[in-house]
């Protein structure tokens, strides 16, 4: 099992939807991620993932995005604590070494902590919500109209990427089995062959496709669904929430020297209405996917 | 007359950096709505010439072309594999490596986005191809889902869809259980008979094809050793070539008999009268012998359980004597390759106890795997060389091997620290030809002379009857059959050899079959 969960078709209104109008919806909370420093407004976007995530039923999955993000924010937060010597208030004071002080300020610790903040809601949003609940076929098709062979070759990666992970694995396993295993350098020299190997596979298998004939993809017309729209309409929402609040100044904060974090009714509204936004188009009736049969 | 859809007029072709040519004055010519099956030895030619029909040779591959070879009109040295995509499919043999997008969906739509298709042409030929090729169901699923036999189904389904007169096959069956590559071929026959495609296949389990086939082109070291409707190839392949005969051809070749039968059913009507001896039922046992003290290998109480799947073992008691050579069998997804990692001590059982008397060796599925040198003498040693057979190619490297020589080379490589209490072998036969094959059994019986316990898990029912005095059949998670081979593969419906099914179960093999034929003419 990996933590990067990958696209499972589901029955949800998220995974109903066209994969731009998904990725829009998952870009806007990552969007706020990278926006916003401030913990209030964070956590409402990340509240919003997790809440969007459970109604589209990749709940898990956005958990697991949550296990790999946490160790990366955990260290910026301390890297960033015991590095920077800013800040007024002295939490630790760490003494000399190596010819420096080593103290740790509340400052320092928040400022580090906001920027971990930062990085959870933006894996949550893209290599959790996104990954698992947006086609990515479909979102590289979009994006074959604009430039073929870049697309396809992301598409080929990620299929390959699971595939050659196997290889690899598979070579480990072999290794295990001989009487005198080989070094690893050995094995991911191999393995790096190996899939190279593969490589040439497949590009014999897109040549036999047609690819040397490949032009520009013709444009699809699909009409916009009920599920489209709405979650259009709340990608838009967060998105413009988002814009508009760091264009007036909205979740203001300044780490040093001592730390100053606005929180009134803006920063609160913004939160609650990520939260809100995350859920509203993915629960409901307006979000169930169709009649039951009998 | 319909123009050809393939004429080949002294086509030969040499590899960049190769010596010598692999194909060699090739010349036919294939009518449309014709059944081909490609036949021929491991390094005869047949990917090579496949290669050449689908423009990758000499396009994408490089080397050197003479002679004309025309594919719907295109002459191969002038139009590459894109032009030449729309007039043929092709389908390779792994089917990991030519399905390149995430979903089936968009594998399908893939090609006819290449040609600049509409959108609404598009969603109508991808319906139409999917409810054909049965892989409807499958449209929504993501590719890194799918068994191997639904991947060669879409693979297939992909190379169909926008309806070329001619479909290539290399060897599409060699990765596939029994049932799945049945179900292809059956595919192929349909696709042939209500399309009117021309299919043209490279295949070593011929009795699988020849029912189906119209013609076969035999290659021989890259030339056309024989063209001819089946009945007649196998008449020649008795005579010239015997390790290219299907087995009914092989038992009829052995016995003089005059006639060369290409389907189990036309040997049964053959042998009308010469009755072999009774039918047999089914093997009912289980268990034969297991629990029993001083074992190679005991395998007692395993359960095997996969998060968020069914268990794979339940239960499953297995004893392996020394010097017993073992056939292991059971559909996909029985617990072969699962039981013999737990034997190994790759993977440890959810729960029971695995008794080892000594060290156990294990050659997992793909021998390139364990080939990580660039020459075969730092991966084998100079003696494990020689004992593959390939003494005097110390300094070749081990991706210029042919399937069959990197099999017998990762053999040697796992053996190398023997002695060995127990030698597991995971499917070693897949894509190997009759004269690979019967150097594996070789071999198998000197580890199992020298001592040592041999359990080769293979869907290859007539390799299982050449090697094996024991096979166990795994299913549901536990033994559901353990004894002889004529005991296992005798009586079973799909379990058994093609001559068992010839002859009832009264024998296994040709050579078995024919020498009772043989008894009875002199009693008679």
């Amino acid at each position: 099992m990996t933590l990067i969960p990958s696209y499972r078709s589901r029955p949800s209104a998220l995974h109903a939807a066209r994969a731009g109008v998904g990725a829009a919806f998952c870009g806007a909370f990552a969007l706020v991620g990278a926006l916003y420093r401030h913990p209030l407004v964070l956590a409402g976007a990340l509240t919003g993932i997790v809440v969007a995530g459970m109604a589209a039923g990749v709940g898990r999955e956005v958990a697991r995005s949550l296990r790999l993000a946490l160790p990366f924010a955990l260290l910026v937060a301390l890297v960033n604590a015991i590095v920077y010597q800013g800040g007024d208030t002295l939490l630790v004071r760490g003494g000399e070494f190596l010819g420096r002080r080593w103290d740790i300020t509340l400052e320092a610790a928040a400022e580090g902590a906001m920027v971990g903040l930062r990085i959870v809601v933006l894996i949550a949003a893209l290599g959790g919500l996104m990954s698992a609940a947006v086609d990515p076929d479909q979102l590289l098709k979009a994006l074959r109209r604009v430039s073929y062979r870049s697309a396809l070759t992301a598409t080929l990666a990620t299929r390959l990427v699971p595939v050659l992970a196997r290889d690899a694995g598979r070579m480990g396993d072999a290794a295990r089995c001989r009487p005198h295993p080989p070094g690893r350098l050995a094995v991911a020299r191999a393995a790096l062959a190996g899939s190279l190997d593969r490589a040439v596979d497949v590009a014999a298998a897109l040549e036999v496709r047609g690819y040397a004939l490949a032009g520009r993809p013709a444009r699809g017309r699909r009409p916009w669904s009920r599920h489209d729209l709405r979650i259009a309409a709340a990608a838009l929402a967060v998105a413009a929430i988002a814009v508009a609040g760091a264009v007036a100044g909205a979740g203001h904060v300044e780490a040093y020297p001592t730390l100053d974090l606005a929180l009134g009714p803006t920063e609160l509204a913004m939160a609650a209405a990520f939260v809100v936004l995350g859920a509203a188009p993915l629960t409901g009736r307006g979000a169930r996917m169709g009649v039951r049969h009998g | 007359m319909a123009e050809p859809v393939v004429r080949a007029d002294r086509f030969g072709y040499s590899y960049p950096e190769r010596h010598g040519r692999s194909l060699e004055d090739v010349s036919f010519e294939l009518e449309p709505g014709t059944f081909t099956v490609l036949a021929g030895l491991s390094g005869s030619g047949k990917s090579t010439l496949l290669r050449v029909l689908s423009g990758l040779v000499p396009h994408f591959h490089g080397g050197e072309a003479v002679g004309h070879l025309v594919v719907g009109g295109l002459d191969v040295r002038d139009h590459g594999p894109g032009e030449l995509a729309a007039v043929c499919g092709t389908v390779f043999q792994e089917p990991e490596s030519q399905v390149v997008m995430g979903g089936v969906r968009a594998e399908l739509e893939l090609p006819l986005e290449h040609r600049g298709e509409s959108p609404a042409a598009l969603a109508r030929a991808v319906e139409e191809t999917a409810l054909a090729l049965g892989v409807a169901h499958l449209l929504e699923r993501r590719t890194d889902t799918l068994s191997g036999g639904e991947l060669q189904r879409v693979a297939l389904a992909a190379a169909m869809v926008h309806g070329p007169e001619l479909l290539l096959l290399d060897e599409p069956t060699s990765q596939l259980d029994p049932v799945a590559g049945d179900e292809l071929v059956w595919l192929l026959r349909r696709l042939n008979e209500d399309w009117g495609t021309a299919v043209v296949v490279a295949e070593h389990r011929l009795e699988r094809c020849l029912p189906a086939a119209d013609r076969v082109i035999a290659l021989v070291e890259g030339r056309v050793a024989c063209d001819a409707p089946p009945a007649d190839y196998l008449r020649w392949a008795a005579g010239a070539m015997p390790a290219l005969a299907t087995p009914a051809a092989r038992l009829f070749s052995l016995a003089g008999l005059p006639q060369r039968p290409a389907t189990v059913k036309e040997a049964r009507a053959a042998l009308d009268g010469a009755a072999l001896g009774e039918p047999r039922p089914p093997a009912r046992q289980a268990s034969r012998r297991n629990g029993r003290p001083g074992s190679a290998v005991a395998l007692r109480g395993i359960w095997m359980e996969i998060e968020d799947g069914p268990a794979v073992l339940r239960g499953l008691d297995l004893s392996l004597d020394a010097g017993e050579r073992v056939a292991l069998m059971g559909r996909n997804g029985a617990g072969k390759s699962t039981l013999l990692r737990i034997a190994k001590g790759l993977a440890d059982p959810t729960r029971g106890r695995v008794d080892r008397a000594g060290e156990v060796a294990l050659l997992l599925q793909n021998p390139g795997d364990y080939l990580i040198h660039e020459h075969a003498v730092d991966d084998a040693g100079a003696a494990g060389v020689v004992a593959a057979g390939l003494a005097g190619r110390e300094a070749a490297n081990p991706r210029d091997l042919s399937g069959g020589e990197r099999q017998r080379l990762a053999l040697e490589v796992v053996l190398a620290g023997g002695p060995y209490a127990a030698v597991l072998l995971d499917e070693p036969t897949r894509g190997m030809d009759r004269a690979h094959k019967d150097r594996l059994a070789e071999r198998i019986g000197e580890l199992a002379r020298a001592g040592a316990a041999v359990v080769v898990a293979t869907h290859d029912t007539e390799f299982a009857a050449s090697f094996a005095d024991r096979v166990v059949l795994l299913g549901q998670g536990t033994v559901i059959g353990d004894g002889t081979p004529a005991d296992v593969l005798g009586g079973g419906r799909h379990f058994s050899t093609e001559v068992a099914r010839v002859t009832g179960g009264a024998a296994l093999l040709p050579e078995q079959a024919a020498a009772m034929l043989a008894r009875q003419e002199v009693s008679g």
